[in-house]
């Protein structure tokens, strides 16, 4: 009998165990991949370690800020500082038709820019920062229009539409608009706080992560789908695993999303609400080294858009190419260069039309949206196809297949259940669906719900 | 425990919270929150980390009474004097 069965070793699933195990309860992840990670997670191709999710993490912040949402996420999980080698991005870039918006980690820098690409809107700019500052994303209240909100200030719509495709590429589930919380929060992430990654691949901060989850004494089960949970007088009791094992448990969280927790339920409601519409192709291209210099080799993310209106919806066709995210996830200040660049290209996608194809004709629609999407970005970054030795790219179908995220919606729906509850007293909900997202905003959501229902309640021994 | 060895452990336990936390001029009765930048949720990690190690439970109403170092003591004393 464990304390907690944890659904998924994602990075939700991963942050909420080590909360779990540090203080003394036995603790259980099941995850259903060879791999743990989940939406942020890896594969090998060739030889070559390939990550998925992860282009940068957001919330960066200097070790004395301590109440930043970085330096308190390393708190609650125990972990110092020094136990990971930081870095910040070196610029990125919002291009839109011949336009463009720099931005750093320093604030300034985008400041001086909107100055510079919008004259006129720069004090209304200076006001928005301001609205934000003193804005209280956590604090429940109706739904407010990002959009609505910017129209208000800002009155120039492609500076409106050049701020919210980071913040709406990084961290929206709904089309169109954004909610203005979290809006308030994507903005402070992304520009005002900022960009960086740990050294190494993203294997080895899961790897980190686990290390400190199995220090505590908790236990992590790979390959080991969750087929049902058990239900006896109206509490879960556990699990049946794929196998037919069954797990049992005081209390469960799921983070693979509500949909699937529904499914694992038989929860009398329908997912429909809570299936995202936003998916995503991602393709990976690795160059060598010595093409890097013509390609960009000083910005670390592109955010780009060509054409009259920003569409951030599913898309009609297979792939949106019209706008996209370039990133380069081999330059960060302070890198050590690779023999290989690597570049990946994000495009929305339409995970209806990629979940009809047949087998057959598959590879071949996925190979000429791969092209379409190396094609758009050669035009933000320059030519670089010839001297492809190495490309992969996964759909909306590859997302669901591995995370069982519904129709491979990343960000989940727009309809979250902030509160992680459920209609059964000991089953919760944390990652994607609970509300935050991003690397550091999942594993806030992990620790939040298991400060709030777990550790709180008692538990017999 | 004495009031001394008391005061030692929940010392330690902030220590492991936050190792960067300063206590040479820790005021014993002063809030510990605002002296030390502690926000809800390391004072979260005090409470379980107590008890974890000595099995205390200690109700959320019951929490004002650990606002200081001194407060602390005084609270723990006879829920610890046994340990």
């Amino acid at each position: 009998m464990y304390h907690l069965l944890i659904i998924g070793g994602g990075l939700s699933g991963i942050a909420a165990g080590i909360r779990a195990a540090r203080f003394g309860l036995k603790t259980l992840i099941l995850e259903q991949h060879n791999h743990p990670g989940g939406l942020n997670s890896y594969y090998f191709r060739q030889g070559h370690l390939l990550e998925t999710g992860l282009h940068a993490m957001t919330n960066f912040a200097p070790a004395r800020q301590k109440h930043a949402p970085l330096n308190r996420l390393l708190r609650q999980l125990n972990l110092r500082r020094r136990q990971f080698d930081l870095h910040e991005q070196i610029a990125s870039e919002i291009c839109f038709n011949g336009r463009s918006l720099l931005f750093t980690n320093d604030p300034v820098v985008l400041e001086a820019e909107v100055a510079r690409e919008f004259p006129r809107s720069v004090d209304q700019f200076r006001q928005v920062k301001e609205r934000i500052a003193n804005h209280d994303p956590f604090t429940a209240g109706p739904r407010r229009s990002a959009r609505q909100f910017l129209a208000d200030h800002l009155h120039e719509q492609e500076l409106v539409d050049m701020l919210l495709l980071p913040l709406m590429v990084y961290g929206n589930a709904e089309e169109e608009d954004m909610d203005l919380d979290q809006f308030v929060i994507m903005f402070r992430a992304i520009f005002v706080e900022g960009f960086f990654r740990p050294a190494g691949t993203i294997r080895d901060f899961l790897d980190l992560l686990l290390r400190q989850y199995h220090d505590f004494g908790g236990e992590l089960r790979l390959r080991c789908p969750v087929a049902g949970l058990l239900i006896k007088n109206g509490r879960i009791n556990g699990a049946q695993l794929a196998d037919g094992e069954v797990v049992t448990a005081q209390m469960v969280l799921s983070t693979a999303g509500i949909p699937e927790t529904m499914r694992l339920v038989d929860w009398p409601a329908s997912p429909q609400p809570y299936i995202g519409r936003m998916s995503f192709m991602e393709t990976v291209v690795l160059v060598p080294r010595e093409y890097s210099s013509s390609l960009s080799s000083n910005r670390t993310i592109l955010f780009y858009h060509e054409g009259e209106e920003l569409r951030y919806r599913r898309p009609q066709d297979y792939l949106d190419t019209s706008w996209g995210v370039i990133c380069f996830p081999g330059n960060f200040s302070g890198l050590e260069p690779a023999d290989r660049l690597q570049v990946r290209m994000t495009n929305a996608a339409n995970y209806a039309l990629w979940k009809k194809l047949t087998p057959e004709s598959y590879p071949q629609v996925k190979r000429q949206w791969t092209e379409a999407a190396i094609a758009a970005s050669e035009k933000m970054i320059g030519n670089y196809r010839s001297s492809i030795v190495y490309q992969d790219s996964f759909t909306p179908v590859t997302i669901e297949r591995y995370t069982r995220k519904a129709e491979g919606a990343v960000y989940g729906s727009s309809i979250k259940i902030k509160n992680g509850m459920t209609p059964w007293p000991n089953l919760y909900l944390a990652g994607t669906d609970q509300g935050f997202l991003g690397i550091i905003g999942s594993m806030l959501s992990g620790i939040t719900i298991v400060n709030q229902h777990i550790l709180q309640q008692s538990y017999a021994d | 425990m004495t009031r001394n060895e008391i005061k030692d452990i929940l010392l330690e336990i902030i220590a492991d919270i936050d190792e960067e936390a300063d206590f040479a001029s820790l005021d014993a009765d002063a809030p510990l929150r605002d002296q030390l930048d502690l926000d809800s949720m390391d004072f979260l990690d005090i409470v379980m980390e107590l008890r974890k190690r000595y099995k205390l439970q200690i109700p959320e109403e019951e929490y004002p009474q650990l606002a200081t170092l001194t407060s602390c003591v005084s609270y723990l004393e006879p829920k610890l004097k046994d340990v």
